[in-house]
């Protein structure tokens, strides 16, 4: 652990403690990590576009050596990132210098790579190698977005509750349909029960990250409690404006929940792409460097 | 009717709570509202959802609402109940019990499927987090891996010792399921040429790790020329070459059209220093092209009769002279105005003399009976116009004349009136019996006219030496062997049929030459005028291997199939 640093007279100046200040995972320590990858690119052009061999350019010059042992040592220590997400205990640097230098190196690796394969593209596993690098480097920039995007709106949406709050809540407002339904029609009692026995929160994962909820039994109710209302007697009217009362209370935090669990699921919906092609793309990077040695 | 009502609720395994209730009715009404004898207040039940009467069979009891009914099991819209039958209506059971003292029917209510706690029941239904809606990214994982690496990795590896080797002699195979397999590992395009049997990587790559061997390619390609003449003493040049492999120059899997590298560097790297590293090479330094590039050697006859050659830097000193033993000028064919032929007014131009050979690179050799006998007729005598005498053979020639003129003596029919009669006979007329004196008459008079003849035949100026360079020594007369070449720089190539579109006298001025000796090649410098470096964008690209072969047929095979590794 760190040891604090003492606390300063004027406190209001700055942050007492510099480095516990949230700062962006992009712009961590003022952008090392771009400017560091920024200079990995500049010098693999350099050397890509000052270094003419013979015949074309390709992956097979010193140039091209080159590049694809560092592509291919960038890509081992990128998806090391998913390891050292995990240790927790770990003190191998900060998780933020990790990520910073992840993203970073992941965008340079683009073009690091590209500039390897000499623009040499066919049908085959080497491609494919390239394809699923790609695909993987597209998809962490889409996490990239939602990593800077979602939080934000989560935050607002969420507005100071948690989700086990919400949930807690939707099961009081639950109870207390159950027992403010007591003097009521038929009907209405079996759309306020549907209501209670199936509120659906989350489902299959296009439901989560759409957040619609077509079957909602919550809408249902309030939709037909509104009708059966109209044509009550007055004493059932008290007891239909209190369920209805509830009912309100409780769609609203339904849809507060619902687009929290949209929002959390985009930002892991990403990450269901980027991984697995990552591992997809460790298996034709083993081919295709196999395949480099073995037909030398 | 007095029932009693017995609530019951259970509290963990063994604690059962009850609490009583009479009810005075005729009817007891079961229910959720409020109005009903025997409330059931669960939002499960309807508003009335049973109604329970004492009848003549006994106690009935009956569905009133939509909750279906179910006595001891069965569903019911109603039945006879007596003690001990059980009833559920929803979420309720109903047990008829004995009636005790002072009621007429007990029953006992008890909740068996309660709601449970609400936030449980609520999280048991949800499915929060995208994990939860069975995507795995572990699974996923995995299963992509796999495939991957059996579909790029192992199945390649498993066919690599299957598959069919092309050589020279070895047919080319129909494309199967293994080259499939095999070209997922296909770096790049294979040239157009090896299309046709690459599908099978084991036809080049022989070994494991190890670089394409020249017995690969030396299977197919043994003839292949040498680069270095056997025989000279090169240094360090020949060792080097023949260290390097086909591989190092020719690269595969560059593209359609990219097998030979054409880049100067390939040549330049040894042709740049090779004056000093190989100087028996008799090569001048070539750093680069077209700066740099030395002024053409044309290799020109020194001597025609040997025939010997020697290369002479144009426009140097000494001035290249090539001596061809012929004498003739381009300036006096290749008149502006014309002039006349025995075939009409005639304005010559180049090609009415330089005839492109077949393959248009080059042209067709000059021959006296191809390019100048049309005009320069070998005719000997006025009289006699249709007579020529045959070209190239003194010795021929002179037994032309001289037979000519015997058997004009024999024939007779001699128009000259200096003849002797006996040989101005008509033609047809028998011969008399030849008298001494007319026969010595008829053989003098054609060995006159032979000799006359042949005076003009071999005069200094007239007769072969109009064209040909003579020699009369000791009374015999020789005409020096003449010796035409017809490429002047046989180390480069270059065709005439690519360069078509131009005028001959861009590149050659023939027409102010007056003398077959001089060398009428057009210097580095015109060829630099339209041809750039490799690289140029204003100026035709060219490299080495524009104008110079590398493997030349002459020197015979560049590698064998035993020495190459």
């Amino acid at each position: 652990m760190r040891a604090n640093s003492p606390v300063e007279a004027d406190a209001g100046a700055r942050p007492a403690h510099e480095e516990d200040r949230h700062t962006p995972f992009l712009m961590y320590r003022r952008f090392f990590y771009f400017k560091t990858a920024v200079a990995a690119v500049i010098v693999s052009c350099i050397l890509y576009w000052g270094y003419r061999p013979m015949g074309e350019p390709y992956g097979g010059t010193w140039v091209g050596y080159l590049l694809g042992t560092v592509g291919a040592l960038l890509i081992l220590w990128l998806m090391w990132f998913g390891y050292r997400k995990r240790a927790y205990l770990t003190n191998q640097g900060k998780l933020e210098a990790w990520l910073s230098a992840h993203v970073y190196f992941g965008l340079g690796l683009l073009i690091i790579a590209t500039l390897h394969t000499g623009f040499h593209f066919g049908w085959n596993i080497h491609t494919a190698a390239y394809v699923l690098m790609c695909l993987v480097i597209v998809s962490g920039a889409f996490g990239i977005y939602c990593y800077v995007h979602y939080p934000r709106l989560m935050t607002q949406n969420r507005a100071s509750t948690s989700m086990p709050q919400m949930l807690a809540r939707i099961a009081v407002l639950n109870d207390e349909l159950r027992a403010s339904a007591m003097g009521i029609d038929d009907a209405a009692a079996r759309l306020v029960t549907r209501s209670i026995e199936h509120t659906e929160i989350g489902g299959s994962a296009w439901q989560q990250i759409t957040a619609r909820y077509p079957n909602c039994t919550t809408a249902a109710a309030l939709a037909g409690i509104d009708a059966i209302a109209a044509r009550s007697t007055p004493e059932q009217q008290v007891a239909y404006r209190r369920l209805r009362v509830l009912l309100d209370e409780k769609a609203q935090i339904l849809g507060r929940a619902r687009r929290d669990i949209s929002y959390k699921a985009m930002m892991d919906a990403w990450l269901y792409v980027h991984v697995p092609l990552s591992f997809a793309l460790l298996a034709a990077l083993l081919a295709h460097v196999v395949s480099v040695f073995v037909y030398w | 009717m007095q029932v009693e009502v017995t609530f019951l609720t259970r509290r963990g395994a063994d604690a059962i709570m009850r609490k009583s209730q009479t009810v005075t009715a005729e009817v007891v009404r079961f229910g959720r509202g409020s109005d009903n004898e025997v409330q059931l207040p669960d939002i499960r039940v309807g508003l009335h959802a049973a109604v329970m009467a004492e009848r003549e069979g006994g106690l009935v009891i009956q569905q009133a609402g939509d909750l279906t009914l179910r006595i001891n099991g069965a569903s019911a819209a109603s039945g006879t109940v007596h003690p001990g039958d059980r009833i559920h209506l929803g979420p309720y059971e109903l047990v008829i019990a004995e009636a005790s003292a002072g009621f007429d029917v007990a029953l006992t209510v008890e909740l068996v499927q309660p709601l449970g706690d609400a936030l449980e029941r609520l999280q048991a239904e949800s499915r929060i987090g995208l994990i939860q809606a069975g995507l795995s990214k572990r699974r996923w994982s995995w299963g992509l891996f796999i495939v991957f690496a059996l579909l790029g990795l192992v199945l390649p590896l498993a066919v690599r010792p299957f598959g069919h080797v092309v050589t020279s002699s070895a047919s080319v195979p129909a494309v199967d399921a293994i080259d499939f397999v095999s070209l997922s590992w296909n770096p790049g395009e294979v040239s157009n040429p090896h299309r046709f049997f690459a599908q099978n990587c084991n036809t080049c790559h022989t070994g494991v790790l190890a670089s394409v061997p020249d017995r690969a390619c030396l299977s197919c390609h043994a003839e292949v020329g040498n680069h270095l003449q056997a025989g000279l003493e090169l240094g360090r040049s020949r060792a080097d070459l023949a260290a390097t492999r086909c591989a190092t120059c020719h690269e595969e899997h560059r593209g359609v059209d990219a097998m030979v590298i054409r880049a100067d560097a390939l040549c330049t790297d040894c042709h740049a220093t090779l004056a000093e590293t190989a100087p028996k090479a008799g090569v001048r330094d070539v750093p680069r092209y077209p700066v740099g590039h030395p002024q053409f050697r044309a290799t020109v006859v020194a001597d025609a009769a040997k025939p010997s050659f020697a290369r002479m830097v144009l426009g140097g000193d000494p001035k290249p002279v090539d001596r061809s033993n012929l004498v003739f000028s381009h300036a006096a064919h290749l008149v502006e105005k014309g002039f006349l032929t025995p075939s009409g007014f005639k304005v010559m131009t180049c090609a009415d003399c330089h005839i492109p050979d077949p393959g248009g690179q080059g042209f067709q050799p000059i021959t006296f009976e191809g390019q100048c006998h049309s005009c320069h007729d070998l005719k000997f005598d006025a009289d006699l116009p249709w007579r020529e005498v045959p070209h190239g053979d003194v010795a021929a020639v002179k037994n032309a004349v001289q037979d000519f003129y015997a058997h004009m003596a024999l024939q007779g029919g001699v128009l000259d009136p200096d003849a002797p009669a006996i040989v101005r006979r008509p033609v047809g007329t028998p011969l008399p019996p030849a008298r001494e004196g007319e026969r010595r008459d008829a053989l003098a008079w054609a060995a006159q006219r032979a000799d006359a003849a042949m005076g003009i035949i071999f005069d200094e100026k007239r007769g072969c030496t109009y064209c040909h360079v003579t020699n009369r020594a000791n009374g015999a007369f020789t005409v020096a062997p003449v010796f035409l070449r017809t490429r002047f720089l046989p180390q480069a190539r270059f065709d005439h049929s690519k360069h078509a579109a131009l005028d001959c006298a861009q590149c050659h001025d023939a027409r102010h030459s007056e003398n077959s000796a001089d060398v009428l090649l057009p210097g580095i410098e015109t060829c630099v005028a339209c041809h750039g470096s490799e690289r140029a964008s204003i100026k035709t690209q060219s490299t080495c291997t524009s104008c110079h072969l590398f493997h030349r047929r002459e020197l015979g095979p560049m590698k064998t199939a035993s020495a190459g590794k």
